[in-house]
């Protein structure tokens, strides 16, 4: 394999789409030799600031980690053509500040105000944690790995949640913050599936539940006064046991739609009416609450397994079987509006 | 050479005369040096000033070759210049005169007086006499002694042996000699087997008399013969034949209007399309001889003898247009591309894998003794069941209502609901089908058993076994298959002779023995998706029973010799079947009963085949540790034959232990994902 000789240049031309780092989009001569670092100090020379900021280097979309002429190299590019060069901040990644250990696998995360973790993990706990990494309650009763927990209300003394498991039900619990005592509030039944996510509508009045089994259910955060639903015929004897304390509640109302497991859901937090999900079945669904009705489906071509909201931009990011976080407007009539290819597994989880 | 010794007389005297030139300049003013160099410029030959340079003093001895004679004549004969009054010219194109030449009895005088007469000799060149050196007389007289020339030459040199005359103790190479010196000749021999196989044929005939040909033959007679057919004789291309435009008479639309006519003109000859214009003429008669003739018959010659004829054997034809047009796989999406995810937790090689109806769990059987079922989204190992026996096959129950799988261990078959991961309603009504056939036990003691249905020990019931089914033929159960419905499934044991395929009813706890004998090892079994038939692969051929009339109905022969798997498309009429000479072929059941495409793109043993639910994709998986996933269309139009394209080959996740590589794969029943198992222990998802 031949290669290119270190003193060649190389015409670039630099782009970026963050307006307070824009330079010049003439085309300039670079050595061909550079790395990261020495694009980095042509940039920040361009831009003249007094301290200079580090920046990242990406053509055709791909971070450049490499020299550019073992990049030109590998990618058969000629150094006779123009290189366009994207460029973004180079932010450091973060720096774990604490450890929370587990001894399993954790399946989900919550914050509170930065100060109170609460985890869900395979070995069917749910656990509380500070932000020095103690764990400050461990919470028993799911007979099944935990697939999702979410907050209720956080006071000084009193903490309540709720956490879904793989053994097809969602407990809401109540602990204080003093002393070790905890309790389950009530159990909701109605899922024939694991239950893969809960979303807490931002009236905290009510959440909805995804399970595999293509149903969404809602529910009430209201404690029930005796259980709600005739006990099923139960083949385990465990399950009996536990039945006997809790209370059991069942859903306010379900929606059909998907085919196929639903992966996840999350309420809008915008607008308190809408609720989006998404499933196996490659859609994500928007539903109105009030009628329960899914008035809008929007599909891509690869399974959903997870979706999220954001409050600030209004957009929808799925997460997907093929390793692409795609971003969706759930306002517009069209789908999808980016996608980034640049994880190497599954996307199971988006916070 | 008298004038050599002349002329460096001549150039001593010359540079001395310069020198003291130069010394009388030094005696003068200096400043008039530069004067006086001026002054030793001459008109030359060319009519141009010549500079006079210093005489070279060559410090070598003076050779005749760099010494210019006075005459510039040349090597010509003299004679020439016999009526001139000069012989020649001198450097500066001057002439040099004759030397003043007395009659005979002034030569006569001159040699009676000049004692040196009988050493000079004349010089053609100067038409003078010129006395012979002492060294000249020497070599003279040496030469009429019959001695060499030069005094200095010693023959008798002691020779030097460039090549020695004795034999070295030591060989400078002490190659052996090679086999080639013993041993006749191939191609020799060849050659005359190729002239003997002439002699036979009669090509060439030993002692044949040479029949003188004529010198001249007459190139134009008609009586030529056509020349014997030979290999190596090439017709002549024959002529083309004359147009209808061509005719004397053509038919109007033919003949040219005046503008194309001026346009044929105007035309060079060699851009001509036609080199005639089609011409009307009223009659035969006055058609005029044809002035082209002789031009014709020219270019035809030229033609002929001018453009080689050779017989090309190598057909010229682009091998992409021999390549069947087939669709962008990029079109035919959505297929596995990637490899996603690793399901580690096996610590020996992995046998079998089974994805549950939803696709949301999937078993896998390993040589280390368990079954592990895993969350397929996750990767997660949710539960382990421990065997005392490598686990040979795996398989969950087709039906969506039920929950619940077999495992083969040794001679036995259980049946195993996995009760955590399902809802409370699904695992009591499989528990309830299942164990419902162990009432009506005792009304099958009559038959000749062949399996007993026992139920499981308490601490078996709490992993969630269902039911044990132990063959009474005690070999090792190698594969599991079940019905679409649910409800029946068949065992292989290949050793088992007739009872290698027994069929199972799980709701009533019966097996039935299908086949009385059975033609050759079973290598697997499946269940038509649809209809009541029954394929049974054996080494070599797929035969297809009908269950309900109890026949059969078609042998598909399949060309391989060892017949690995099978699988039937979701539609039912089409299979395919992978082999462990590693190929994969595809039966068209209502095309024939030979395979309708044999696919050959793995380099080792093909260990599974398996088609997609819904999708129109298949894949095999092969010991060199790839999938290669194809796109297989099924058109329901009778009319078309199905569609197959390979899309992609899944390499880098699996490694090959011990020559293994892939064990077995299977679709997502509902997903365009490939979940593959290996002898590296990992199962893999490709999504």
């Amino acid at each position: 394999m031949e290669t290119l000789q270190e003193n060649v240049q190389i015409q670039v031309r630099f782009i970026t789409q963050q307006r307070k780092y824009a330079v010049t989009d003439s085309v300039i001569l670079v050595p061909i030799s550079l790395r990261r670092y020495g694009l980095s100090e042509i940039i920040n020379h361009l831009l003249g600031f007094e301290k200079p900021i580090p920046f990242d280097f990406l053509i055709d979309n791909q971070f450049l980690r490499t020299s550019l002429s073992e990049y030109i190299q590998n990618a058969n590019l000629s150094t006779e053509n123009i290189l366009t060069i994207k460029y973004v901040e180079s932010l450091l990644p973060p720096t774990p500040l604490s450890t929370f250990q587990h001894y399993d696998w954790i399946s989900s995360v919550k914050s509170h105000d930065q100060s109170l973790f609460l985890t869900g993990s395979y070995d069917n706990h749910v656990r509380i944690f500070n932000t020095s990494g103690e764990c400050l309650k461990t919470f028993a009763g799911h007979q099944a790995p935990i697939k999702s927990v979410s907050w209720i209300s956080v006071s000084d003394e009193n903490v309540t949640f709720l956490s879904a498991s793989q053994d097809q039900t969602i407990r809401a619990w109540e602990a204080s913050l003093i002393d070790d005592k905890y309790l389950t509030l009530y159990e909701c039944k109605g899922h024939k599936g694991n239950v893969e996510s809960i979303s807490l509508h931002p009236s905290h009045t009510k959440f909805a539940s995804a399970s595999w089994d293509s149903s969404i259910l809602f529910w009430t955060t209201a404690i029930p006064e005796e259980s709600e639903q005739e006990i099923l015929e139960i083949s385990s004897k465990r399950r009996k046991l536990n039945d006997r304390e809790t209370k059991v509640k069942t859903p306010i109302a379900k929606m059909h739609g998907h085919v196929g497991p639903v992966s996840s859901v999350a309420f809008d937090i915008n607008d308190h009416g809408k609720m989006y999900s998404g499933g196996w079945d490659h859609s994500v669904r928007i539903w109105d609450i009030e009628s329960t009705t899914n008035f809008n489906t929007k599909n891509c071509d690869k399974s959903v397994l997870n979706i999220a909201y954001s409050e600030k931009s209004g957009l929808i990011a799925s997460g997907h079987s093929d390793q692409v976080i795609r971003l969706w407007d759930p306002r517009a009539k069209g789908t999808l509006i980016f996608y980034s290819e640049l994880l190497d597994l599954l996307i199971i989880s988006i916070i | 050479m008298p004038s050599d010794i002349e002329n460096s007389d001549l150039s001593v005297e010359k540079k001395s005369g310069w020198k003291m030139i130069s010394e009388d300049n030094e005696i003068d003013e200096l400043n008039s040096q530069e004067g006086k160099i001026q002054e030793q410029y001459v008109i030359g030959a060319n009519g141009y000033p010549r500079e006079i340079l210093p005489e070279i003093d060559p410090i070598y001895d003076s050779d005749t070759s760099i010494e210019d004679s006075i005459n510039t004549v040349g090597n010509i004969p003299m004679e020439w210049y016999n009526d001139y009054p000069h012989i020649g010219y001198n450097i500066d194109g001057k002439m040099i005169l004759k030397p003043a030449k007395g009659d005979e009895l002034d030569k006569f005088l001159d040699s009676m007086e000049d004692p040196d007469t009988w050493m000079s000799v004349k010089d053609n060149s100067l038409q003078k006499n010129v006395r012979l050196t002492d060294e000249e007389l020497e070599i003279i007289r040496r030469i009429q002694l019959g001695e060499f020339p030069d005094p200095n030459y010693d023959p008798y040199e002691p020779t030097v042996e460039w090549f020695t005359s004795k034999p070295e103790v030591m060989p400078l190479s002490a190659a052996p000699e090679p086999k080639r010196r013993f041993v006749p000749s191939k191609w020799e021999a060849k050659r005359i087997m190729k002239l003997v196989h002439a002699i036979r044929q009669g090509r060439i005939v030993p002692g044949k008399s040479q029949v003188q040909k004529p010198r001249f033959y007459n190139l134009w007679s008609d009586n030529d013969k056509p020349r014997e057919d030979h290999v190596m004789n090439l017709q002549a291309p024959k002529m083309k034949l004359p147009e209808n435009d061509e005719s004397y008479n053509p038919p109007e639309e033919y003949l040219p209007n005046e503008q194309e006519k001026i346009e044929w003109e105007n035309m060079d000859p060699d851009d001509r399309e036609k080199n005639y214009l089609p011409k009307k003429y009223p009659s035969l008669r006055t058609v005029p001889a044809y002035d082209r003739f002789i031009q014709e018959r020219f270019s035809r010659c030229l033609d002929l003898y001018m453009s080689p004829r050779i017989r090309r054997n190598k057909l010229n034809i682009d091998p992409e247009s021999l390549i069947p047009k087939l669709p962008n796989p990029k079109d035919l999406q959505p297929f596995p591309t990637s490899l996603t995810l690793s399901y580690d937790g096996h610590t020996s090689r992995v046998r079998k894998l089974s994805i549950d109806p939803m696709g949301l769990w999937m078993i896998s059987g390993s040589d280390d003794k368990t079954v592990r079922m895993w969350e397929i989204t996750t990767g997660r190992c949710v539960k382990i069941w421990e065997f005392k026996e490598i686990i040979h096959s795996v398989a969950w129950c087709s039906d969506k209502d039920l929950c619940a799988f077999a495992v083969s261990c040794l001679n036995k078959v259980i049946v195993i609901s996995p009760m955590d991961f399902s809802d409370a309603k699904t695992v009591d009504s499989t528990v309830k089908f299942a164990t419902l056939g162990f009432a009506n036990i005792e009304q099958n003691e009559k038959k000749v058993k062949l399996v007993e249905w026992q139920k499981p020990t308490e601490d078996e019931k709490s992993q969630g076994f269902l039911v044990v089914l132990v063959h009474l033929h005690n070999k090792t159960i190698k594969d599991i298959n079940w019905h679409r419905r649910g409800d029946y499934f068949s065992t292989i044991a290949s050793d088992a002779g007739n009872q290698s395929i027994l069929i199972h009813q799980l709701s009533k706890h019966q097996t039935q023995q299908p086949f009385r004998k059975t033609h050759g090892l079973v290598q697997n079994v499946m269940f038509h998706p649809i209809k009541p038939l029954f394929f049974v692969a054996t080494q070599k051929f797929v035969r297809i029973y009908n269950l309900m009339r109890q026949e059969l109905i078609k042998t598909l022969q399949s060309g391989v010799k060892w017949i690995s798997s099978l699988d039937v498309h979701p539609m039912g009429d089409n299979i395919i079947i992978g082999s462990y000479d590693k190929r994969l072929c595809w039966f068209d059941l209502d095309l024939s009963s030979k395979p309708y495409k044999t696919l050959r793109y793995h380099t080792k043993a093909i260990r599974n085949v398996t088609f997609h639910k819904h999708l129109p994709i298949f894949a095999s998986c092969s010991d060199e540790g790839f999938i290669h996933v194809f796109h297989g269309m099924v058109y329901n139009d009778l009319l078309q034959n199905p569609l197959i394209v390979p899309v992609k080959v899944l390499k880098g996740g699996h490694k090959v232990v011990e020559g293994l590589g892939i064990l077995h794969c299977e679709f997502h029943p509902t997903q365009p994902w490939i979940i593959s198992s290996g002898a590296d222990h990992s199962l893999k998802l490709w999504t």
